[in-house]
């Protein structure tokens, strides 16, 4: 049975104005107490999964910054992993995000060589200015040689990430940034428009009157160009933010919307398993100290009826360009899709969100642009 | 109880004057009720009363004092409506009185409401103590505070108690001067009864309890009684006193303030105003002044969910079981569903009553603009009620149009006198009267439309005068006024719950106003939203809400769907609150949006 494993970092040199991931920065003094206390959850959970349903088909390790730990306390956690989860020679999806501003050649060598075979790149623009009003620790050059580097390790799997929307961000600009992405040819793209979050740099700014984001309009014609420009090179859009060539999909990101189990492991990650979601404590001190004295350090979220797993199961699979399976979806519940979202869906297609066809539902394009409006459709309650 | 020993009273003030701790301190000082049961203001026993600092029902106690001549004295304090949508109950409460306490603000003086209590207390020859409260404030200007009430009401105050019911001072004076000014109630015991209703409510185990005072003759359990006005007889199960709450003793004496129940359902049965007399030998008369219950101003009502119509009608039969002047008749809107017109006696009844909807019976509503009841004279002579803007006749109908016109009494500091002509002048008000209360304080009268009133004619005086100003307003007539209705479009769709009726004269700026305010309320959708205001067949304003470009969630870390999903159900929960009107969605304030204007 396929499922994936989810290891956060919750560490950052510097946390990004927009951010409000649990990820801190100047917690650097818990990074050998966390890596071995994350290591003996791994040991312990992983191998009980893995007995329960055979070996993952997808890891990820995100955060935060993964790659703010030392090669040495990250290839710590991804040989536990290894040793704990897989059999000799497999090769499930391997995913790490890496801040362009934290690794050299020496570390990529070292993260390819324990077996790591993808790499997600936070990216976000590759103009200097615009880079440190968002708080980036990195300059666009360091990005192109980060890319480069990973390369150079042996990396054929290489996602990069880009924000549009930021603060004095003009259509230039992104289409610049655009072009060096392309001029790059990752195998997968990822695109983000900055919201606006509780408790960010960001949002005090915008209640003091000092941010100055662009208009919705440009925002707007940021996104068309984004989401026109990238399938026209070869990106097939798969998912609502997810851009990739053929193939390239990301695996561990689909399962998110496909209802495929995953298992959090550290500090704030989220679980899903068997039905259930589960949550992390997300404070870091909180974390090592339940691993130590063996407290559990998950706690199940609000458990789910019967309509809650379908609003989820409507809503997470609409993300993906596939759309709702109308099989699936009787298989899962035991009842048509349109028995019950018939209204929702007809309401839907009549202003131009969703199509239909005998075996699926999905967005279309204008679907894609309003996607909350339609995912909150698929609210019962 | 001895007649010579009963005292009927009651306590004119203005909001925040301090009526209700006056109150607070009676009760605690005749030991009515123990420290232990007194929560701060027992007598505002409504939460919305207690937030709003005002009451809306009255209640009512009665005090045992003993006297410093050695007597026991039974003082029935009698509690009024403080606001002016219940002038009607308040002269109920006073005919139920021999006397009043006029409390006064030491620091701001005699206020607009204050006074037109007083002149209907003096109406109703009750004797008058005034009560100079708050006289510890800093500002505390007790000898100018009488001097005001010397020439604006003529009353001799040389003794006025001097008090501040927040320190405890002066609450034997008042107790003492209650004794010994306000007179005994006198009438014959043995005649046949004639008990005042002056107010009532619904007890789920009694039925309506009626409070009434009893102006000749005597109640007792198992008495069979009748209304006069409405003809409903009954026969007493409890007949009592309120201390405050309701204490059965068996009877009610001559003079004497209680009240009492029959198993009666209704409280249309039971009128403010009506007599009680006996079912078998009735008073020959009733008791002057009853009067039914007229609403002032009227809005519909609507479930936000279409699917609330039958719990917002449950609701509505509920609320008027215990609220005899509100009306409702069912209505339907294009825009907005079934629903229902509602008649209220003003303003803050309607407030009230929708937020106890709310509170009460969580319901979510949508409430149209209130309006006043129009007379439209039609061409083929008939003559049309209409409270409902969407109703009016098309203008080649009308022959002409007839409004209600209130007078309106403004109390304000000099200074301000000029302000208020402004804005009265502005609401179409004619001038009628100025008087000096004193050398810094004006009372202005103004002939006005009550339209004009319930649009935003106090927020506006409030806000020119820095709170200064107090209103008080009085229905005076009918007349005829150059009328017409300005419709809304939205998206090209005439919005009938949008609709409003206003003077030819200023039809084109409230119009623009009007579609101004909306642009700023309704939220951007899909599709760029034009906004027209027309009269008739001609557009007047025009507003556009420009379309909303995208909405698309943003990544998140790790797999955390509850945190996506809290979103959306955060976002729905905004549009519970939207009623789609063809393919716009409109939020519950654009249909009051005419009420915000400037």
């Amino acid at each position: 049975m396929q499922w994936g494993i989810y290891i956060h970092i919750p560490f950052c040199r510097q946390k990004c104005f927009y951010c409000d991931f649990p990820s801190f920065a100047g917690r650097e003094r818990y990074m050998e107490d966390y890596t071995a206390a994350l290591c003996q959850e791994i040991k312990t959970q992983g191998s009980c999964y893995r007995q329960k349903w055979g070996e993952p088909a997808t890891i990820y390790i995100g955060g935060g910054t993964p790659t703010a730990l030392s090669a040495g306390q990250l290839e710590h956690i991804i040989r536990t992993v290894t040793t704990a989860c897989l059999s000799e020679g497999t090769q499930p999806e391997f995913t790490v995000e890496c801040n362009p501003g934290t690794v050299d050649e020496a570390y990529l060598s070292r993260l390819r060589h324990s077996g790591v075979n993808r790499l997600s790149f936070g990216v976000q623009s590759f103009d200097d200015g615009l880079l440190k009003r968002i708080g980036r620790i990195h300059t666009g050059a360091a990005a192109v040689q980060a890319f480069q580097l990973a390369r150079a390790a042996g990396f054929q799997n290489i996602s990069l990430d880009l924000m549009y929307g930021l603060p004095g961000q003009t259509m230039e600009q992104l289409q610049a940034s655009v072009g060096q992405v392309l001029a790059l040819a990752p195998e997968h793209i990822s695109i983000y428009g900055l919201q606006l979050e509780e408790g960010t740099a960001f949002m005090k700014m915008q209640e003091q009157g000092r941010l100055h984001l662009p208009s919705d309009e440009l925002t707007e014609q940021m996104y068309d160009y984004m989401t026109g420009a990238l399938p026209q090179q070869g990106y097939a859009r798969y998912e609502i933010s997810n851009f990739a060539r053929p193939g390239r999909e990301s695996r561990h990101n689909l399962s998110y919307w496909q209802d495929v189990p995953y298992l959090g492991l550290g500090a704030a990650a989220h679980s899903y398993l068997d039905g259930q979601r589960w949550e992390h404590v997300s404070d870091i001190e909180a974390y090592i100290e339940g691993i130590h004295s063996g407290q559990d350090v998950m706690q199940p979220e609000e458990a789910h009826d019967r309509r809650i797993d379908m609003e989820e199961f409507c809503f997470l699979a609409l993300r993906t360009a596939v759309g709702i399976s109308k099989a699936r979806f009787q298989e899962k519940f035991g009842c048509t899709l349109a028995s019950v979202y018939e209204d929702a869906i007809t309401r839907m297609k009549a202003r131009g969100f969703l199509q239909e066809s005998a075996d699926s539902v999905c967005l279309t394009d204008l679907g894609m642009k309003y996607g909350n409006w339609v995912f909150e459709e698929f609210l019962l309650g | 109880m001895q007649n010579k020993n009963i005292r009927n009273f009651s306590i004119i003030a203005h909001i925040d004057h301090g009526k209700s701790t006056i109150a607070d301190r009676l009760i605690e000082y005749t030991g009515t009720l123990s420290e232990r049961q007194m929560e701060a203001q027992v007598l505002d026993n409504m939460d919305l009363e207690r937030e709003r600092g005002i009451t809306i029902k009255a209640q009512t106690v009665r005090l045992d004092y003993k006297g410093k001549d050695g007597e026991t004295y039974q003082l029935n304090l009698i509690d009024t409506p403080g606001h002016v949508d219940f002038t009607y109950e308040v002269s109920r409460s006073l005919a139920a009185c021999e006397g009043a306490l006029l409390v006064v603000d030491a620091a701001q003086g005699v206020e607009a409401q204050t006074l037109a209590n007083v002149y209907m207390a003096l109406e109703h020859d009750l004797e008058i103590i005034p009560v100079i409260n708050k006289i510890d404030l800093p500002s505390a200007e007790p000898e100018r505070v009488k001097g005001e009430i010397e020439n604006t009401i003529g009353l001799d105050t040389s003794n006025a108690v001097l008090a501040s019911a927040k320190a405890g001072i002066g609450i034997e004076e008042i107790l003492d001067s209650i004794v010994k000014y306000i007179p005994a109630p006198e009438g014959d015991a043995e005649a046949p009864l004639q008990a005042l209703i002056f107010d009532s409510y619904f007890d789920s185990y009694k039925g309506v309890i009626a409070h009434v005072r009893v102006k000749q003759g005597h109640i007792k359990k198992g008495m069979k009684l009748k209304m006069m006005a409405t003809g409903k007889e009954f026969e007493v199960t409890d007949v009592g006193c309120f201390k405050p709450q309701p204490v059965d003793v068996g009877h009610l004496d001559m003079g004497e303030v209680g009240f009492v129940a029959g198993s009666l359902k209704d409280v249309r049965d039971v009128r403010v105003g009506d007599t009680i007399t006996f079912a078998d030998r009735p008073a020959d008369k009733p008791l002057p002044g009853y009067r039914g219950v007229t609403p002032m101003v009227y809005c519909g009502l609507y479930p936000v969910e279409s699917s609330d119509y039958d719990n917002l009608k449950d609701a509505l039969e509920k609320m008027q079981i215990n609220d005899a002047a509100l009306v409702f008749e069912p209505e339907t809107s294009i825009a907005l569903g079934f629903g229902f017109r509602c008649g209220f006696l003003g303003l803050l009844h309607m407030d009230v009553i929708q937020e106890r909807l709310e509170r009460e019976y969580h319901l979510k509503l949508i409430t149209t603009a209130p309006s006043v009841i129009y007379h439209v004279y039609k061409t083929d002579r008939t003559m049309l009620k209409v409270s409902n803007p969407s109703e009016l006749p098309p203008q080649t109908e009308i022959e002409h149009i007839e409004e209600p016109y209130v007078k309106a009494t403004v109390i304000v500091p000099n200074d301000f006198v000029g302000a208020v002509m402004e804005i009265s002048q502005d609401k179409r008000g004619e001038f009628k009267t100025m008087d000096y209360l004193d050398t810094n304080r004006v009372m202005i009268t103004y002939h006005i439309p009550l339209n004009e009133i319930i649009f935003d004619y106090f927020d506006r005086l409030k806000s020119a005068t820095r709170g200064y100003a107090s209103l008080d307003y009085e229905l005076a007539d009918y007349q005829t006024s150059q009328l017409v209705k300005v419709d809304i479009l939205l998206n090209g769709d005439p919005v009938d719950a949008l609709s409003t009726i206003v003077h030819k004269d200023r039809a084109a700026s409230r119009g623009r106003q009007l579609a101004a305010k909306l642009k700023e309320i309704i939220p951007q959708q899909m599709f760029e939203i034009p906004i027209q205001a027309a009269i008739g067949s001609k557009v007047i304003a025009r507003e556009n809400v420009r379309a909303r470009r995208k909405d698309v969630l943003a990544k998140c870390y790790g797999g955390d769907i509850s945190r996506k999903r809290k979103l959306l159900e955060k976002q729905k929960e905004g549009k519970k609150r939207m009623k789609s009107v063809g393919s716009v969605e409109v939020p519950q304030e654009a249909f009051m949006a005419i009420l915000k204007i400037d």
